[in-house]
């Protein structure tokens, strides 16, 4: 927990993009909040490997996510089920169910359908509000925040020495 | 725009991609033969053991040799085993992790094959010798049933005279071996108190000397005492001789009485076995009121068995896990899980589905080609049931063989429905396992159903069986009656049904060999009836005769013998009562008579002397 803390902050504090930490952000709702075996994460992957994103904010936000899943997912459950028992919708998933493709995204899994759905809908707010946020804190608490105890022990601490030293 | 693309980054994935793919190539034949070895051996409880699996590409076949499905009852022989399976895959679902087979057929399927290790599954160490002990009652019971038989076969309707007298606990032999013990002991009682009672030489002697000693006067007080005292011994002689008579007298008419009492029971005792016997072994043909399920049930009854251990052993496999355990907790954790909601269509992708699977089997009747349609554990998803059909191919004893089957586990616990129908089966040498008796040839047709509802069944089926006959090695009278009287008889029918819970279904057989087989029967039976009553009677008075005996004669002569000791009695009573007068009467009786002598020649003179006067 502290080392990954530590790894935050020291993204945070970093000269990577703010774009493309709130990119990595983004992209991790999918792989964390999504049961991870899924065409559509192959497909984030390939975007988070091939386009400059921050890994470092994508790996610590998908463990992030990942926790906050455990919670979301009878959430995720009840939108999937609501949304493939809908009598609007059930022509058009009937539709793709005709598909290989689409049965293969294993879109009519409940909760893959319902978390899928979520991510996707929490996507943009994440990416514009992480990229605001991570500019405000630039700016406004960057500095601060460097002086006080408790990024100074964070620094200090053999989890950061050995990121460092990993050069992550 | 490029400087958003990571080419480091795109490398990477798509060398992780390919060394992924190449993983996958190499490594899916063997996970699919340890899938199809592992999770195959949980299914059925037993090992499945697969030689080899290759997978081809283009197109993709999956080949998988050697394989053989252990029988859990018996692992020391298999279940099913074939030689090749060749299937085509499809490949698109299979990357879904669903092996969605088109067509698949099998070579070399055998059932029941010998294994040459043991396919029991390995166990901790304390359950190990159950397993022996499991296959050991399996051979027991095997073993027992040729015991079964023979107890079958004790109860044959039809024994001889002797076979009955011989198993049947019979009262003439126990009163008479009664009578004839006692018989003995009375007689040696007799003989005993006979052999010291008087004979007639004796009787005369004794009254010789009575004579004797009663003869002539006392010639002095000398020859009187001489006299008294050998009348004295004589008496006492009598008195012995006298309670001799009477105990021989006694024991005589004790042995009389008790031989009398038990000969009157034994002679009644044939009548009563003869009754006994006829109760307990039905003379008449009702005894072959059920002899079709006795003939026909074992055989029926056994393919019936195979049958049902089959099914029970299939079916679990085609049940959906869903409808498993408990359905309430299960839906709870697909709730949290989640779960896939089908929609329709005509492209049902469950987890596992042989849409097409064909194969020939060698069965003791020939050779049987067998396509099994759309097997799949998740019948809801493809909303197809599994359909079986079992076509004889060139039957050397069969015109033409047919199963159909339909095993439906949509909805709740399933419905599975059989037909069967069986022309013209040319039966020869069928061993019917009573009295040694044979279907030398027939022709049989079978039309059967089954329906299995969860743990319910209902099955019936029909035999008819056209230009039947009979033929029997066993030399005994219920053999030689019977093949008598199935002679006559050279078609009939036998109807099975199986009713009630698939553990233990109430099956009844029954025949109109039944209804002809007594009628032919009848004739023959109340002949043989009237045959074996007599004989019974005969042999019965035989054993009569032989613990009797000569009883008769010897009761006259135990009458003779007891009206001679009555006149010996008599005899001996007068000899005792004569009696001694003594010396001195005798005198007195001499000195009165010479007084009465004298006083009457007075008188005489007396009167001479007054008739002078006159």
């Amino acid at each position: 927990m502290l080392g990954m803390l530590a790894k935050f902050f020291k993204v945070l504090n970093g000269d990577g993009a703010p774009g493309q930490i709130a990119l990595g952000f983004s992209f991790a709702l999918f792989i964390g909040l999504t049961p991870f075996l899924s065409v559509h994460n192959i497909v984030i992957l390939f975007l988070v490997f091939a386009i400059r994103v921050n890994l470092s904010a994508f790996f610590l936000a998908s463990a992030l996510f990942s926790v906050l899943a455990y919670g979301l997912d009878p959430l995720s459950v009840l939108l999937g089920e609501s949304l493939l028992a809908s009598p609007g919708l059930q022509e058009f998933w009937t539709s793709l169910y005709q598909s290989d493709f689409w049965r293969a995204t294993k879109f009519n899994h409940t909760l893959l359908l319902g978390s899928l759905s979520i991510s996707l809908l929490l996507f943009i707010p994440v990416l514009i509000l992480s990229r605001k946020l991570i500019g405000l804190y630039r700016e406004r608490f960057m500095a601060w925040f460097e002086k006080l105890k408790i990024s100074k022990m964070i620094r200090a601490s053999k989890f950061y020495k050995l990121y460092e030293k990993l050069g992550a | 725009m490029t400087k958003w693309i990571r080419w480091s980054g795109l490398l990477g994935f798509v060398v992780f991609m390919a060394v992924l793919v190449a993983f996958w190539l190499f490594a899916a034949a063997p996970i699919i033969k340890f899938s199809i070895e592992r999770f195959g051996s949980q299914a059925v409880g037993a090992k499945v053991d697969v030689d080899e699996v290759t997978l081809g590409f283009n197109p993709l076949v999956l080949s998988i040799n050697g394989v053989q499905v252990t029988d859990i009852d018996e692992p020391m022989s298999n279940l099913v085993s074939f030689d090749s399976a060749v299937a085509d895959m499809a490949l698109f679902p299979l990357l879904l992790g669903k092996a969605i087979i088109q067509d698949m057929s099998l070579q070399g399927v055998e059932f029941g094959s010998v294994r040459q290790t043991s396919g029991a599954l390995s166990k901790p160490a304390q359950t190990t010798p159950s397993q022996t002990t499991e296959a050991e009652p399996a051979k027991q019971q095997v073993a027992a049933k040729p015991e079964d038989k023979v107890k079958t076969s004790s109860s044959d309707p039809l024994l001889s005279a002797d076979e009955i007298l011989a198993r049947e606990p019979l009262l003439t032999v126990t009163r008479g071996e009664k009578f004839k013990s006692s018989l003995a002991t009375h007689k040696q009682e007799i003989d005993e108190s006979l052999a010291s009672v008087p004979n007639e030489k004796t009787l005369r002697d004794y009254q010789s000397k009575l004579d004797i000693i009663l003869a002539g006067k006392f010639k002095s007080l000398k020859d009187f005492k001489a006299r008294k005292k050998a009348l004295d011994d004589l008496q006492d002689q009598f008195k012995t001789d006298r309670k001799a008579i009477k105990r021989a007298s006694a024991a005589i008419k004790n042995g009389k009485k008790d031989l009398q009492s038990q000969w009157s029971g034994l002679k009644q005792a044939p009548k009563e076995d003869y009754k006994n016997i006829k109760g307990k072994y039905t003379l008449d043909a009702m005894g072959t009121s059920n002899l079709a399920a006795l003939l026909f049930g074992k055989d029926a009854g056994g393919y019936a068995a195979t049958a049902l251990e089959y099914y029970e052993k299939v079916s679990p496999l085609l049940a959906n896990d869903d409808e498993e355990g408990d359905l309430l907790e299960d839906a709870q954790q697909k709730r949290l899980a989640g779960q896939f909601i089908h929609f329709p269509t005509d492209r049902p992708l469950p987890d596992f589905w042989i849409k097409h699977l064909s194969f020939s089997a060698n069965l003791p009747m020939g050779e049987v080609m067998v396509t099994v349609e759309d097997i799949t554990h998740q019948q809801d998803v493809i909303n197809k049931a599994t359909t079986l059909k079992a076509v004889g191919r060139d039957l050397p004893a069969i015109k033409s063989l047919t199963l159909n089957g339909v095993l439906d586990h949509r909805i709740g616990k399933g419905r599975d429905q059989f037909d069967l129908a069986i022309q013209d089966w040319q039966l020869k040498g069928l061993n019917l396992g009573l009295a040694g008796l044979e279907l030398d040839n027939s022709l049989l047709d079978v039309k059967a159903d089954a329906i299995f509802n969860g743990s319910h069944m209902n099955a019936q089926g029909q035999g008819s069986f056209n230009q039947a006959n009979f033929s029997s090695n066993d030399k005994t009278v219920l053999a030689k009656e019977m093949v008598s009287a199935l002679a006559n008889i050279d078609t009939f029918s036998v109807d099975g049904k199986a009713e009630g819970k698939l553990s233990h279904p109430d099956v009844s057989i029954s025949s109109d060999l039944d209804s002809k087989l007594s009628k032919a029967f009848n004739k023959r039976i109340k002949q043989k009836q009237d045959e074996l009553a007599k004989e019974l009677r005969n042999k019965l008075a035989d054993k009569l005769l032989s613990y009797g005996g000569d009883y008769e004669d010897q009761l006259k002569q135990l009458n003779v013998s007891e009206g001679s000791l009555g006149d010996k009695s008599k005899a001996m009573g007068k000899m005792a009562s004569t009696e001694m007068g003594d010396y001195q009467s005798q005198l007195k009786a001499q000195a009165k008579a010479k007084a009465d002598k004298k006083k009457k020649e007075l008188a005489k003179k007396a009167k001479d002397k007054l008739k002078k006067l006159f």
